[in-house]
Parts: C-alpha cells; sequence; structure tokens
C-alpha cells in the first residue's frame, strides 16, 4: 500500500482530483475533481449513466483509475487497496444492498463495529476461545444504541436473507456507521424506503454529521431530497463534472437544467 | 512426425467435442457440467451392451445410444435437477453436477455389471479398416472422431449464429426472464441445449472409446484436460475452446515423439500438459484483466427478484447436536469387532480430512477439489518423515501438515482473484499436476506399496487408533466451532457473501481466506496421516483428486456445514460399502457410490444438506407434538423482492 500525505484543500475530508476512467471505449469518468468538507452533507447528482456509481467505486478503492488522485483526510490513498480505505475511516453502502447471508442484522452491526474497535485475528479467534468470549458491554451499547437509532431493533436477531429491500438498506447504512467512518459514501439511500423509513435515516445521518462529525457524499435521485439535505451539490453529465455549488446554485444553473432537471424544480 | 500430428489430431478433437459441450451449457445455464464425463461414459457401456452383449447392429445401437438415450438423460437431468439450479450458487451448482458424475457411473454398473472391458468397439465397422494419408496409417475410427469434430462444427456454428433457436440460447445468457417476457419458454430451450450437450457426451463416449478406453476414469479424465480449453476460452468463446483443445492433443502427441519414449520424466509431463496449458490461460487471462472472473450467467435483476433464494436457508447446526452424537458414535468402536472397527478408523480419519472441506467450502465459501491432495500430502510427507528419516509420529503428522498448510496458502494466494468456477478448475488442476507430477515419483510409490507407515505403540490397535482419531477429530472440530462463533466467522461470512462488501467495511479479503486456505490444508493433511495410520501405508493412489470428489459429494449430501456432519459422512463412506459387502450381493456394490452421488444432487434443493434438514423436521414434528408449544417449522425459502 502507498499513502503520502498530500497537499490537498485546506480540511477537506474527502478529495479527488482529476478522476479518469475508461470501460474499453466508453468514457465513465472524465477528469473529475470534487471534494467533501468535514462534518457537512454533500450531494452527487446526475442522470443514469452519468458516472455517479463509478466514482463511488473509484473513491472506495474497488475500481482502479486511469488517471486522478483520491484524498482521504489529507492522505492520498490513490494506490491503497479497499480495506486499507475502509481502515483509514471511509465507508460506503451500494445501490443493490450488498447485506451477508447467513449473518443476523444485529451480527452486521457487531461485525462493523469489531472491523473498526477490534481488528478479527484468525488465530487467536481460533485457538484462543475467540467464540466463547463475552461480547464487552461498550460494544453492546454502541450496537443497540445505531440498532435503536435506524429503527431495526425489533429484527436485530433475525437473518438478512429475505428482509426487504429497506430494511436491508438500512442494515447496510447501520452497518456502514458501526464501523465510525469519517467520510461515508451513500449509494442512493432513500431508494425502496417508505416515508418512515426515509425519516429514521434522515435522523440517523443528521445525527452522525452533527454528533461524529462524519462527511457523507451522497448519491441520490431523489433530488429534492438531495438538496434539501446537502450544503453543496456536484453534477456528472456522461462522465464530465457540469456544476458544483450549493443548492440555490445549482438549481438556477442552466446547464444542470438542460442536462438534467428539466424544468421542473425550477 | 506426421504420425504422432494425425494421432494428437485424434485427442485434439475428442478434446475440442467436449469444451464446446462444456462452453454451450455454461453459456445457456451458467453451469460449468462436471457431469459430462460421466454421461459420456454411461451412453457409452448403452453402446457397448447394446451392440457387443446383445449383438444389436451398429447403427440401431448408435441411434438408440446417442441418438436417444444421451439426449434422453439431459433432459431428465434437465428436468430433475439442472433446471433448480441456474440462480444457485456456484458451489451448489459445482456440486450438484459433481453428484452427477459420482451417480451415473455407479447406475451403469448396477445396470450394465462391473466386469472391466478391456476392448471396446466404436462406430466404425470391424474388423477396422486403416487408410494411409501420406504414408501414415489412420484407422476408421481416428476418421470417426475427426468427422465428428467437422460436424459438430459446422452444425454448432450454423445454428448457434443462423437459426432462430440459436438466438433464443444466446438471449438465455442475459436473462431467462427477459427471454420469457419476449414469449420464448426459457424452460424448453434450457432442456434443448442440455439434450445437445448430452448428445455430444454421448457421441464422444462412443466414438472414443475405443481410443481411450470404456473406463468411467478416462472419460472423466478427459472431460478435465477439455477444461484447459474452456478456461482458455474464458469460459465463453468456441472457436477460441476448439482451436486450443486441437491444439493440445497435437502438443501432446509432439512431445510424445521428441521425448525419449522410456523416461518417467515423459510419463510425468504427456498427462499432464492439459493442467499446464489451463495453469498458464489463468495466469494469462489474471494478468490480462487483473482478475479471472466468471461470467455471469445468473440472469439478470429480474431473474433474481422474481426466484426463489433457496441457498439462504443453509445455516450450520447448533453445537448441542454434537455431543449426543459423538456419545452415540463413540462406543462404536467397542460394540464392534474385527472388521468393522477398521472401518470405524478409516472413517474417523476421512471425518478429518472432511473437516477442511467444512472449514473451506462451508465457512470460507472457497469451492476448492484439492483437499484429497492436501490428505495425500500428510499421508506421504508423515510415512516419509516417521520410515524414512525417523521421527517420531506424532511430530511427523505436524510436520506434514506444516508442509501442507504453506503449500495451501501459496495456492490461495495465487488464486485469490479467481472467480468460483475458475477457483474450482485451478484447484483440481492443481491436484491433477501435483498427482501426475509428484505422487508418482518413486519414493512415494515403492512399486505400488506406498511408504508404510507403523502405528504408535499406545494406538496398535484399531480400537485404539479410532480413539485416537476420534480425540484428535473432536479438538479440530472444537477449533472450527471457535472459528465460527467468533469474529473471523463473521469475516468469513461477509467474504463469503459480498467481497466487495467487505472490503470496503475494513476487511482484508486476501488475509481471511489465505489464512483459511492453510488451515484448511493443515487439517486435511493431518486427516491424510491417519488414513494412511489406519492402512499401515501411505498409497498415492489413495488420495486422487477423482476420489475427492467422491468425499465432496458425501459429505455436501450430509452437511458441508456441519462438524457433525463430517464425522458422519466420513462413517457413512466407510460402513455403508462394508455393510453392503457383507450381507448384500455383489451386484448391489455400487449402490453406496450411486447413494453418495444422489446425496449431493439432493443438496440443489437442501443446500444445507440431509442431516440438517432431517434433524429441523424432526424439532419440527415434536414441536407440533407438543401441547400449546410454539410450532417451529422447517426453513422455508423466502421470495427476495428487489
Amino acid at each position: 500500500m502507498t499513502v503520502a500525505v498530500s497537499p490537498s484543500r485546506a480540511g477537506a475530508a474527502l478529495e479527488v482530483i482529476g478522476l479518469s476512467v475508461a470501460f474499453g471505449g466508453v468514457v465513465a469518468l472524465a477528469d473529475v475533481s470534487l471534494s467533501v468538507a468535514p462534518a457537512s452533507i454533500t450531494g452527487l447528482v446526475g442522470p443514469n449513466g452519468a458516472g455517479k456509481t463509478t466514482a463511488f467505486g473509484v473513491i472506495s478503492g474497488l475500481v482502479h483509475p486511469d488517471a486522478g488522485r483520491v484524498v482521504l483526510d489529507g492522505v492520498d490513498v490513490t494506490g491503497a487497496p479497499a480495506h486499507m480505505r475502509a481502515r483509514r475511516g471511509l465507508g460506503r453502502t451500494f445501490q443493490h444492498p450488498q447485506v451477508f447471508s447467513g449473518l443476523s442484522v444485529r451480527d452486521h452491526v457487531i461485525l462493523g463495529d469489531r472491523v473498526r474497535h477490534h481488528r478479527a485475528r484468525m488465530w487467536s479467534d481460533a485457538f484462543l476461545a475467540g467464540g466463547l468470549r463475552r461480547q464487552p458491554a461498550d460494544e453492546r451499547e454502541r450496537v443497540d444504541d445505531l440498532l435503536g437509532l435506524l429503527g431495526i431493533s425489533e429484527l436485530a436477531s433475525r437473518p438478512v436473507d429475505g428482509l426487504p429491500l429497506g430494511t436491508s438498506r438500512l442494515v447496510e447504512i447501520a452497518r456502514a456507521l458501526a464501523t465510525a467512518p469519517s467520510v461515508l459514501l451513500l449509494d442512493e439511500p432513500f431508494s425502496g424506503l417508505s416515508g418512515a423509513e426515509t425519516d429514521a435515516v434522515v435522523s440517523a445521518l443528521r445525527r452522525a454529521v452533527g454528533e461524529r462529525g462524519v462527511a457523507l457524499l451522497l448519491v441520490e435521485h431523489d433530488v429534492p431530497t438531495v438538496l434539501a439535505l446537502s450544503s453543496t451539490v456536484h453534477v456528472l453529465d456522461f462522465g464530465r463534472l457540469i456544476a458544483s455549488g450549493t443548492p440555490a446554485e445549482i438549481r438556477d444553473d442552466a446547464r444542470v437544467r438542460a442536462a438534467y432537471l428539466g424544468d421542473a424544480l425550477v | 512426425m506426421l504420425q504422432f500430428i494425425i494421432a494428437g489430431l485424434v485427442f485434439g478433437s475428442l478434446y475440442a467435442i467436449a469444451a464446446s459441450g462444456l462452453v454451450v451449457t455454461y453459456l445457456s445455464a451458467g453451469i460449468l457440467n462436471f457431469s459430462f464425463g460421466a454421461t459420456a461414459f454411461f451412453v457409452a457401456r448403452l453402446y457397448y451392451d447394446l451392440h457387443t452383449t446383445h449383438r444389436m447392429a451398429i447403427i440401431p445401437a448408435v441411434i438408440l445410444s446417442v441418438g436417444l438415450a444421451a439426449p434422453a438423460i439431459g433432459l431428465v437431468l434437465h428436468l430433475a435437477l439442472f433446471r433448480y439450479l441456474r440462480l444457485a450458487t456456484p458451489v451448489v451448482k459445482i456440486v450438484a453436477t459433481v453428484g452427477v458424475a459420482v451417480a451415473l457411473p455407479a447406475t451403469a454398473n448396477l445396470i450394465f455389471g462391473q466386469r472391466p472391458i478391456l476392448l471396446a468397439p466404436g462406430i466404425a465397422p470391424r474388423p477396422l479398416r486403416v487408410f494411409r494419408v501420406f504414408h501414415v496409417p489412420v484407422t476408421m475410427d481416428q476418421i470417426t472422431v475427426y468427422i465428428c469434430v467437422v460436424l459438430m462444427l459446422a452444425v454448432g456454428t450454423v445454428v448457434l449464429r443462423h437459426t432462430d433457436i440459436g438466438l433464443r440460447v444466446r438471449a438465455m445468457v442475459d436473462s431467462p426472464a427477459m427471454t420469457s417476457l419476449s414469449g420464448t419458454s426459457p424452460d424448453r430451450v434450457a432442456a434443448a441445449v442440455w439434450m445437445a450437450s448430452t448428445f455430444l457426451a454421448g457421441l464422444i463416449g462412443v466414438v472414443s472409446a475405443p481410443i481411450v478406453g470404456l473406463d468411467s476414469n478416462s472419460f472423466t479424465l478427459l472431460m478435465i484436460a477439455a477444461f484447459a480449453a474452456v478456461i482458455a476460452a474464458r469460459l465463453r468463446s468456441l472457436p477460441v475452446a476448439v482451436v486450443v483443445g486441437v491444439a493440445m492433443g497435437i502438443a501432446g502427441s509432439v512431445l510424445q515423439y521428441i521425448l525419449p519414449p522410456s523416461s518417467s520424466f515423459t510419463q510425468a509431463v504427456i498427462p499432464s500438459i492439459p493442467f499446464a496449458v489451463t495453469t498458464v490461460f489463468l495466469l494469462w487471462n489474471v494478468a490480462r484483466r487483473g482478475r479471472g472472473d466468471d461470467l455471469r450467467a445468473n440472469g439478470g435483476v429480474l431473474d433474481r427478484a422474481i426466484s426463489y433464494q433457496r441457498e439462504h436457508a443453509s445455516a450450520p447446526l447448533g453445537w448441542g447436536w454434537a455431543v449426543p452424537v459423538v456419545v452415540v458414535i463413540g462406543p462404536l468402536a467397542l460394540v464392534l469387532s474385527g472388521f468393522w472397527v477398521g472401518l470405524v478408523t478409516t472413517g474417523v480419519a476421512l471425518a478429518i480430512v472432511f473437516l477442511s472441506y467444512t472449514l473451506l467450502i462451508g465457512e470460507g465459501g472457497m469451492v476448492w477439489l484439492c483437499q484429497a491432495t492436501f490428505a495425500g500430502v500428510g499421508a506421504l510427507g508423515a510415512a516419509q518423515l516417521a520410515t524414512a528419516h525417523g521421527w517420531p509420529l506424532p511430530l511427523a503428522i505436524l510436520g506434514a501438515a506444516l508442509i501442507a498448510a504453506p503449500m495451501g496458502i501459496v495456492l490461495g494466494l495465487l488464486s485469490i482473484r479467481l472467480g468460483d468456477v475458475h477457483l474450482a478448475l485451478v484447484t483440481l488442476t492443481f491436484g491433477l499436476l501435483m498427482e501426475n507430477l509428484a505422487f508418482t515419483r518413486q519414493t512415494f510409490t515403492r512399486l505400488g506399496s506406498g511408504v508404510a507407515l507403523a502405528r504408535p505403540s499406545f494406538a496398535h490397535s484399531d480400537r485404539a487408533l479410532a480413539y485416537v482419531g476420534l480425540a484428535t477429530f473432536i479438538v479440530l472440530a472444537l477449533v472450527i466451532v471457535n472459528v465460527r462463533r467468533s469474529t473471523t466467522g463473521l469475516v468469513l461470512g461477509a467474504v463469503r457473501t459480498s467481497a466487495d462488501a467487505a472490503r470496503t467495511m475494513g476487511v482484508s479479503v486476501v488475509t481471511s481466506k489465505v489464512l483459511t486456505a492453510g488451515l484448511a490444508a493443515f487439517v486435511a493433511a493431518v486427516g491424510g496421516s491417519f488414513l494412511a495410520l489406519s492402512a499401515g501405508a501411505a498409497l498415492p493412489s489413495q488420495y486422487s483428486s477423482l476420489i475427492g470428489l467422491v468425499w465432496l459429494a458425501v459429505l455436501v449430501g450430509t452437511g458441508i456445514r456441519s462438524t457433525v456432519g463430517a464425522l458422519l459422512a466420513g462413517l457413512t463412506f466407510t460402513l455403508v460399502p462394508g455393510f453392503v459387502q457383507v450381507y448384500l450381493p455383489t451386484w448391489f456394490a455400487p449402490v453406496p457410490t450411486l447413494l453418495f452421488g444422489l446425496g449431493a444432487i439432493v443438496v440443489a434443493k437442501y443446500p444445507e444438506g440431509s442431516l440438517a434438514m432431517q434433524i429441523r423436521q424432526a424439532r419440527s414434528i415434536a414441536a407440533r407434538l407438543r401441547p400449546h408449544a410454539p410450532v417451529e417449522e422447517a426453513p422455508r425459502p423466502e421470495m427476495v423482492v428487489t
């Protein structure tokens, strides 16, 4: 892994500089640069195929960029594998929730918490009664707190297999928050959620931002919600960043209206 | 030289036909059919029975066996098994076809008898006509193979590229659900593809029997060799599969011409060519693309949304079941005597090997097909260290296991970026390479007697050895249960389901998979040492990868995630054939193998295995009988709405 302290925009929790990715002849991202301030919510919007999910893939380390850098809390992590970025405080959720079959809802949150606070060591777990150890009280408290925050305490002991989409999304968000990230990438977190579930997620996210200083980068098709939640919004179109600014600036941007918003939100 | 090229063309053509059949079914059904060779054997055996035993003329015998029976086998397999597998996990797909590969030859032996057939006729009339091409003799059997490959290529290309049926088959690759919405029955298309594939298998069986011999292992090895061409074709390109198949056959033959014929090096290298080709193309694919992904032939989002996800019900049994099982099995060695105690001893040793599958496939979700090889490394290593170098036995067993563990770690590292199907193939290839290049060395074979391994004084009798084995099994099972219940168990569960999601939450997929591989190789080697102790010698032929496939079939039928299941599977593997041998007529001999194969097939419907299924159903019945008690339902597949 190569990490190096990088001269980045002062105080940015996450900075993406000149990212370019092409799959064969198709350009998914072309010289995209954006930044996310600490303890803030930043929106990333654009039509289907604009490159939002590819951007998340590159930032989280699952997709290798052809050019560009990813800087996390001032450290260049472009060459770092995904799990090392996560250990440095980068969390993410997926457009199609990736929950772990066979594990309970509670197990997901416990795993997230332990990855952050108690890294697994196979040899000690295998030979030193790792499976018989009691769960520490502080861990139980953190896990219960997160389950309660997202309104899924009653499902805690249930295996995630067969959970409705919305609930799976809540589990995934709880798991991501359990890793205590400094930057959290959320890929369409409100898709498939009921009104009450959306409220629970919004409340949990606001609390994470307010109390823990988490920086959120939010991809979402529900543009009014993004504009309402975010302090800064970036707009992608055909792999290019066509606008960045406050929600009001984005609403008024002619290029954004032409490419994405249309007149509905004007 | 020309003579060798023409001879090589025969094998090359056989590889090409087999590779084509494998690629077509993988493309259309998402299943790499490990039972292709077994189907070829079954049809060839049927043809032999019709033509040689019952004196039927060649043409009606070919029509009945290849034209009717082979497609009928494909249809039956599709209706009974394959149509349920499309959205199953790769583990279930592989294991179910391995089950068919185990069951079909046993069925053939049951129906047609078990006597070995030394000379099988092909479809060319006897006496065999011999032609001269550029002064090289070419038999009518060889010409038949050439004609078959040319016909297959011509018909296959026309059908797949230029007909409506071909279009429907290609549409199936992306999404059966979407194909269905466009008015085509995906079930019928899949049935037709399976019938075509088993037709090809049957054709290979009949035309190749006089060349490779009418023996199920020969056909399975032919199929595994064809896997090299399938890998070269990245599981999807029919022309590449054909070209590489033909080239491989010619290369093998030309090498035979170049290398000294009587050298042991030649005898080891020639059969290894397909496996070397597999390795080269895998490395090439990984180097070029960064990883060896399987084709995503599991259908689209719509397919998943409307399908039952049965495999999700898979879960290990509670530890509470272990105690009564061990209490029941424990006294077995005391109650039984003589022959039966020996079987218990071997069964317990095998159960230790099975624990390595439990760890690797059950917990780690890694489809490795070479655990028999690691058992062989343990057996041969322990025997060498104890007998040739005079090490004390416990140290020799530990030393052999410590040799196997790094081998597992290195293989794990080399294969870390492979998809499940590629992983299964590369580990099977590794096992076969080890068999051909290492296990055949005179140091280990000792003219067929193997390396002797004397039992220690404290476990000299079968009974004492059974208890030492059982104690070792319990210790290793506790380690696995401990891993499962710990943070590492959660990590393995995460990696097993979604490696990407695990990575992005800070889990090192490489570390967890590689350490699991190392620990599993260690456990397999310990089990192998006990198998050698049970037999009194380490015989390399007892640790072949093909035997390993039968072991896997037995274990998954019982329960791949259950340590108790591993113990029961080990004992089943030895006691059931023992029972048949002692109490039933000799023609019953193939029945245990048939049952083992069927057990693996059942995993398509009950991924948790028969043991867990039976226990859960027993619990459910007990709960119903209890007044006012809440009824515990057996887990039902749930609709996944995405």
